[in-house]
């Protein structure tokens, strides 16, 4: 007894000698959630190390502006506007031997854009709406709304072969078959949810008939056909000799006299 | 009516002794410029606004810019590659036939484009068929137009060519416009329409202006045996103008400015918007350049016109000035000045126009009227492989390097090394044109006479 005392005590004082001479970071705040604005500071406790400088990256990318070489265990970095951009990983790498680092994650709402704000397709063929977005952190769920008399009908995917939906965390996809001018037309709704809440966007979609542009194509060929008509009747109409000079032997005789003047003479006699 | 003619036809060839015996300068052949001007901006206008639809294909088929991208550069392709065989089809044929041919090639193309189900489809329809279309017009059209003149082809060149610019500007909106309206398949059944508009065009070629005289066929001997046959597509095609150290020059000249010329339409925005311009800033020097482009396709078509200087001393200086301003490009803008950067943008824009009138002008200088059309076909069908090779050099050495200026540098040097090459024609360094050349027929006594004085001394003689 007296044994196994000794040993778990023994082996307590170790890991509490360990965890005491590893560095720990503070972090202040743990994460920030949807704040317009934000204070991230680091403090490095625990440690004697020296240290040669700090530095912020976010997103893996060092922040050139946050870099400072002062031998100090508290670092701060200060974030005036958080939109989806600045959103991410913030990381606070102090300089020691090893380096010790410490994450703070910002997270906002999703920002969801549509691609096109105004889509258009075929009757009988499909039509892709596609919303992308960007932020941190990316939309866990999409989903897709049809506004019908003011009301937000869902699309589900896969109930029928009309709808279906793609979706990958930052984009997703409706893939709209066999439009029909009336049932089709109208404002889509797409919709990304993340941890910190929901935003969305809309797309119009117009659908045209299959047989809209052929009418302005028939009138094209018909104008084609039209000119064409008229340049080979007006060819024939107006100089119907013309067309066979230099086939006809006779004629070319009494045209086509050029350096000889005497030939010329002889004939017009 | 015919002594009339047989007059003017005399006081022309008193006028140019050594020039090609068929020289009117005017009437029918301000009609064949219209022509020309509708079918050139049907076809290049056409191609460089293709763009609209890439978005479109990019989303609709879900694959990568560069796979859509293909399409257009199968197109071109198209176009350079298979000119020699419009060429040769003028030669065996009629021009007539072959111009409408294409323009119904070219719309076929578009029309069958709005029906693909997949990529592939694109590339065999907007790629082949158009591609093959658009070749079968443009080569054909441009060796009609510079037949029915003489001083004033340069004039009738740019004016006909000035439709690439200007089309440029009118098609984009247009081409978005319709692509909102109808979606991307009805806008290309429009197109399609639309370029069946070359077929009139076409219609407008007169039948008997034909440049040169009917292929040396032995009328005893209609045997079609090999060799024959094989004399025959090769005179059809001017595969004998490869063996001239002219024609070889000068087409390797124009090869050299291809590889450069093109290089600042491509990255002239990139460039722009990284030295720091915003991106309407950008854009705005690009649409100068183009305008500056059209003025000066019509501005050196009517200078080279007047004769004063033989045209290809106007070549090397457009050229070597084209070049040199390419070279300057990335100084003007890296110095940070917009006013340098636009005015250089402007010289080069208007000197890169300046050029494109001439450098068909000269081929029948260099090769003689009548087989212009095959050494045009030839020409374009070489220069090809530049266009192929300028672009991804130039997208390479940024990649590279980092910053446009090494493109822009060795892209002005390529033009420039292409000026150096046109000094090595022969006869550069006179002050007057040297005697066209005359094409030396094969069995005729008489060497390089009008077909139809070929025709009278037949009669005479018999």
């Amino acid at each position: 007894m007296k044994l196994l005392w000794a040993v778990s005590a023994l082996l307590l004082s170790c890991w509490r000698a360990n965890a005491s001479t590893a560095p720990k970071i503070l972090t202040d705040p743990s994460e920030v959630l949807n704040q317009t604005s934000a204070v991230l500071s680091c403090n490095l406790t625990e440690t004697t190390l020296p240290i040669k400088g700090t530095y912020w990256t976010h997103n893996g990318k060092v922040l050139e502006d946050s870099k400072s070489t002062e031998a100090t265990a508290y670092t701060s970095l200060r974030l005036e506007k958080i939109t989806h951009s600045s959103g991410g990983k913030y990381e606070c790498v102090f300089l020691t031997e090893p380096q010790v680092k410490e994450t703070i994650e910002v997270k906002t709402l999703p920002h969801v854009a549509a691609y096109k704000h105004s889509e258009h397709g075929n009757e009988k063929d499909k039509a892709m709406m596609v919303c992308v977005s960007h932020g941190y952190p990316l939309p866990t769920d999409w989903f897709w709304f049809k506004l019908e008399d003011d009301s937000q009908q869902p699309i589900i995917n896969g109930t029928s072969d009309k709808y279906e939906i793609k979706s990958t965390p930052n984009k997703t996809t409706l893939t709209i078959n066999d439009l029909s001018i009336q049932n089709d037309i109208g404002y889509y709704v797409c919709s990304g949810i993340n941890e910190i809440g929901k935003n969305s966007d809309q797309i119009h979609l117009r659908v045209r008939s299959r047989l809209a542009a052929l009418w302005p194509f028939l009138g094209i060929v018909a104008e084609v056909i039209i000119l064409v008509t008229i340049i080979f009747i007006y060819e024939k109409r107006r100089k119907p000799d013309e067309v066979t000079d230099g086939s006809a032997p006779l004629k070319s005789n009494s045209t086509a006299n050029h350096k000889d003047k005497n030939v010329r003479q002889r004939n017009s006699n | 009516m015919t002594n009339l003619k047989a007059k003017s036809e005399s006081r022309d060839d008193d006028d140019d002794d050594d020039d090609e015996a068929e020289g009117p300068d005017g009437g029918w052949g301000w009609v064949l410029v219209v022509a020309l001007f509708i079918s050139t901006s049907l076809v290049f206008g056409l191609m460089r606004s293709l763009g609209i639809f890439f978005v479109e294909f990019v989303q609709y088929f879900q694959e990568s810019a560069q796979a859509i991208s293909w399409i257009s550069s199968t197109g071109l392709a198209a176009q350079q590659f298979f000119s020699p065989l419009g060429a040769a089809l003028c030669n065996a044929f009629n021009a007539r036939v072959v111009v409408m041919m294409g323009g119904f090639l070219a719309g076929l193309g578009l029309i069958l484009a709005s029906q693909a189900t997949c990529l592939v489809h694109l590339y065999l329809t907007m790629g082949v068929i158009s591609g093959l279309g658009w070749g079968l017009v443009f080569t054909p059209m441009v060796a009609t137009v510079m037949a029915n003149f003489t001083r004033r082809r340069t004039l009738a060149l740019g004016l006909g060519f000035s439709s690439i610019g200007l089309s440029s500007f009118a098609f984009n909106p247009l081409f978005q416009l319709l692509v909102e309206m109808y979606a991307w398949r009805g806008a290309l059944l429009i197109l399609g329409g639309l370029s069946l508009n070359i077929v009139p065009c076409g219609a407008l070629i007169r039948p008997q202006q034909r440049v040169k005289p009917p292929a040396q066929v032995d009328s005893e001997s209609k045997s079609s045996s090999c060799g024959d046959v094989l004399r025959r597509v090769s005179s059809y095609l001017e595969l004998s103008l490869l063996f001239e150290r002219p024609y070889i020059t000068y087409t390797l000249a124009v090869t050299l400015f291809n590889v450069g010329y093109f290089v600042p339409y491509f990255h002239l925005v990139a460039h722009s918007r990284q030295a720091g311009f915003s991106e309407y800033q950008a854009a705005f020097v690009m649409s100068a350049a183009g305008a500056a482009d059209i003025l000066g396709r019509v501005v050196s078509g009517w200078f080279s016109g007047l004769g004063h200087f033989r045209l290809i001393h106007l070549l090397s200086l457009w050229t070597g000035l084209a070049g040199l301003f390419i070279m300057l490009l990335p100084v003007s803008s890296l110095s940070g000045s917009y006013t340098a950067l636009m005015a250089i943008s402007l010289l080069y824009g208007f000197c890169s126009g300046a050029l494109t009138s001439l450098v068909f002008a000269v081929v029948p200088m260099i090769v003689g009227v009548e087989r212009m059309m095959g050494g045009l076909g030839l020409l374009q069908l070489i220069e090809s492989g530049a266009g192929l090779l300028g672009t991804p050099l130039s997208g390479l050495l940024k990649d590279i390097t980092g910053s446009y200026l090494a493109s822009f540098m060795v892209a002005g040097s390529f033009v420039i090394l292409g000026t150096l090459t046109m000094t090595t024609l022969p006869h550069y360094f006179s002050c007057t044109d040297p005697p066209h050349p005359q094409r030396r027929s094969l069995h005729d006594k008489d060497k390089g006479l009008h077909p139809e004085l070929e025709q009278m001394n037949h009669k005479t003689a018999e």
